[in-house]
């Protein structure tokens, strides 16, 4: 082999690996979009259009990173909205009833990792099919949330600092207390996802729960783990949508289960387990928020949202399995 | 030895479970809640019940031929508005009807096509449909005021009153009767119960199971547009988020009658009974003076105790009541690790 050929083939191997790139897709749609706004669109690219959409991002980037990893283990949790605003009523509430700030987010975040909890065990321990255990957990979360606050939004418990943990108040120039949270959990999962037994047992039991029970794996503690690990992001989602509504209506979380769904499954993620980034989640979240965002620019209702929302879900749900289609197409095409 | 099975026969039996919570629970109630078992009473919360009813029907067509289907909620609301916002315009009550039914079923046919199809994840297809219906009546109720209609005969479709009990009453019972003989008696109901029980048997002996799939959904999708017509009717005013929940409810339903969510085990009146059994209890609850934004708690906790007191009873009755119990725990154990 000459040094040519080698050279030839690592740029070829660079090449390959961007365009064999799961998410080259919608990154090259996404970065088209933005250029076609950014020239048609005056108002899209000023800094606080910009800074909307990176705030509005931040929700649905924390229950997205959460569904990524339930999704990797094969499960689905329908109940991260739920859990978010169930989250969201504790910490805003005990706040308002004049515990420190600290105690409060601390009771917030072990709530969401008990709900997750619940939902494995559930899951795992009684064989409940996933989707109907955490679709019972949304019902009962919305439940206790609209009993415990009667219907009546939740007021009162906003103060300065909460103002920087919604991302309303910067620290310095355009960077902000949820953006920093955001990109520390990403590293943080997206080494543990890659680096760890930990992770490396979480695809293991999302490919094939039966191989990886053979292989040893801990399938139940896994599973369980996974459903804790979303429940925990959408206790800290709860909490950052808290500081940046600053009121909690009810009923705040309805629908985020579906945007996490989708921001998942537009970032790679697959509803039959074992596939999934966390990077993936960051481009699936950014892509729903970009397409609300151009619908309001562009002069569309906000009513359209749920039409939209429903829409992207399903068209990334087909692309999805075209995709995979096509890949295993082209395998099959390489091997012979 | 001959007790317990005496016993386990009695359990095994469809329906005995649900049943007998269900007498127990009336029981409970009217000795707790004087006004409990006034007719009236009763009358009024079943009509008020009757749109869960249909759709629990066509839900059960489709989760026995192993799917589901969570936009029958919002569909229904959706079909509410279209026919209601029909019928304002001034078109006779038959053409709101059509309307209505015609929203239903083609939302039923968009999940089945993008599911028997294009293969994709009924659960995620049906979700999106959700949305894609509850934003659609958003829009629709944004843009009209559906205040109601002055067309009296519109109204009677639910309203009229015969032997006692209204309309709505009454179509609800023929729908519930009609599509419990199609399931049970009809070759259709029996090829929606091979494909539940297992896809590739039933594709080896001859089933089209893509095209019974296909079936299912779209009488889901059209008895939710109907349920919507009754609701419409009935209430004579649509708002937006109406009927919103309601497949959390249907799906409780069907789970507390025995209906399992693998596919294949089931039947339409037993699903009624969970129905029952769910809106009795809404009920009693309210009269005993319990704050009504309770019930979906108690919704969401009936789900979770339906499936796990099915799940039991199931196993109790394969370990007990045959011969052959080592086979079937094998088996049983396989199922746990695969799901």
């Amino acid at each position: 082999m000459t040094p040519n050929s080698a050279v030839d083939n690592s740029s070829n191997s660079l090449r390959n690996r961007v365009l064999q790139d799961p998410s080259f897709g919608i990154v090259s749609l996404l970065i088209t979009v933005i250029i076609a706004m950014t020239i048609l669109e005056p108002s899209f690219a000023t800094s606080g259009n910009v800074t909307n959409i990176i705030n509005a991002m931040m929700t649905v980037s924390f229950l997205a990173i959460g569904m990524t990893v339930v999704l990797i283990a094969g499960g689905l949790d329908l109940s991260v909205g739920s859990t978010m605003a169930v989250t969201a009523g504790v910490a805003g509430k005990f706040i308002a009833y004049g515990m420190p700030m600290g105690v409060a987010f601390m009771w917030s975040l072990a709530i969401g990792v008990g709900i997750g909890l619940i939902n494995g065990l559930l899951i795992t321990k009684l064989g409940i099919p996933d989707f109907i255990a955490t679709l019972a957990m949304l019902g009962i979360g919305q439940g206790v949330i609209l009993f415990w606050t009667q219907g009546v939004p939740i007021l009162g418990y906003m103060n300065d600092a909460y103002y920087y943990i919604g991302g309303l108040e910067k620290i310095v120039g355009p960077i902000s207390v949820p953006m920093i949270v955001v990109v520390v959990i990403s590293v943080v999962m997206a080494i543990v996802l890659k680096r760890t037994k930990f992770g490396l047992e979480l695809y293991a039991v999302g490919s094939s729960p039966i191989s990886a029970r053979n292989a040893g794996v801990n399938t139940h503690a896994i599973k369980i783990s996974a459903y804790a690990i979303s429940g925990l992001f959408a206790a800290v989602a709860g909490i950052h949508i808290a500081g940046r509504t600053t009121t909690i209506p009810p009923l705040i979380g309805k629908g985020y289960e579906i945007s996490a769904i989708a921001a998942a499954v537009i970032g790679g993620a697959s509803l039959l387990g074992g596939k999934g980034r966390i990077i993936g989640a960051l481009i699936g979240a950014l892509t729903l928020t970009l397409t609300r965002n151009i619908i309001n620019l562009i002069g569309i209702e906000s009513s359209w949202q749920a039409i939209v929302t429903g829409s992207v879900l399903i068209a990334a749900v087909l692309a999805n399995r075209a995709s995979a289609g096509f890949s295993r197409k082209r395998l099959r095409r390489m091997n012979t | 030895m001959r007790n317990q099975s005496k016993f386990s026969k009695l359990i095994s039996i469809e329906g005995v479970v649900i049943l007998t919570a269900f007498v127990l629970m009336v029981i409970f109630f009217s000795l707790k809640a004087d006004s409990f078992l006034i007719p009236d009473s009763i009358r009024y919360y079943i009509n008020e019940a009757v749109p869960i009813f249909i759709i629990i029907v066509g839900l059960t067509f489709v989760i026995i031929a192993g799917g589901i289907d969570l936009s029958i909620g919002s569909v229904l609301g959706l079909s509410a508005g279209t026919s209601l916002m029909v019928s304002m315009w001034g078109w006779p009550f038959w053409v709101a009807v059509i309307v209505g039914v015609s929203t239903g079923l083609a939302f039923g046919l968009l999940n089945a096509v993008i599911i028997t199809i294009f293969k994709v994840n009924d659960f995620i297809v049906t979700l999106g449909t959700l949305y894609i219906a509850a934003g659609s009546l958003t829009v629709l109720t944004d843009k009209v005021q559906l205040t109601g209609t002055e067309d009296a005969s519109f109204q009677r479709i639910s309203d009229l009153s015969f032997l006692g009990l209204t309309s709505s009453i009454w179509i609800a019972i023929v729908i519930i009767v009609v599509f419990e003989l199609v399931l049970l008696k009809s070759p259709f109901g029996r090829r929606i119960f091979a494909t539940g029980i297992g896809e590739v048997p039933a594709l080896i002996s001859g089933i089209n199971t893509q095209r019974t799939k296909f079936v299912a959904y779209l009488i889901s999708g059209g008895l939710a547009g109907f349920g919507g017509v009754l609701l419409a009717s009935h209430l004579n005013s649509v708002q937006s988020g109406l009927a919103g929940g309601y497949e959390l409810t249907a799906i409780a339903s069907a789970v507390l009658g025995g209906i399992s969510l693998a596919g294949g085990r089931g039947s339409v009146w037993r699903a009624i009974v969970g129905a029952l059994f769910l809106t009795t209890l809404n009920q009693g609850l309210l009269l005993m003076g319990i704050d009504p934004l309770i019930f979906q708690i108690v919704t969401g906790l009936c789900i979770l105790i339906g499936v796990i007191v099915d799940r039991g009873v199931y196993k109790f009755t394969l370990t007990f009541s045959t011969q052959t119990r080592e086979v079937n725990s094998r088996s049983r154990d396989g199922e746990v690790v695969s799901s």
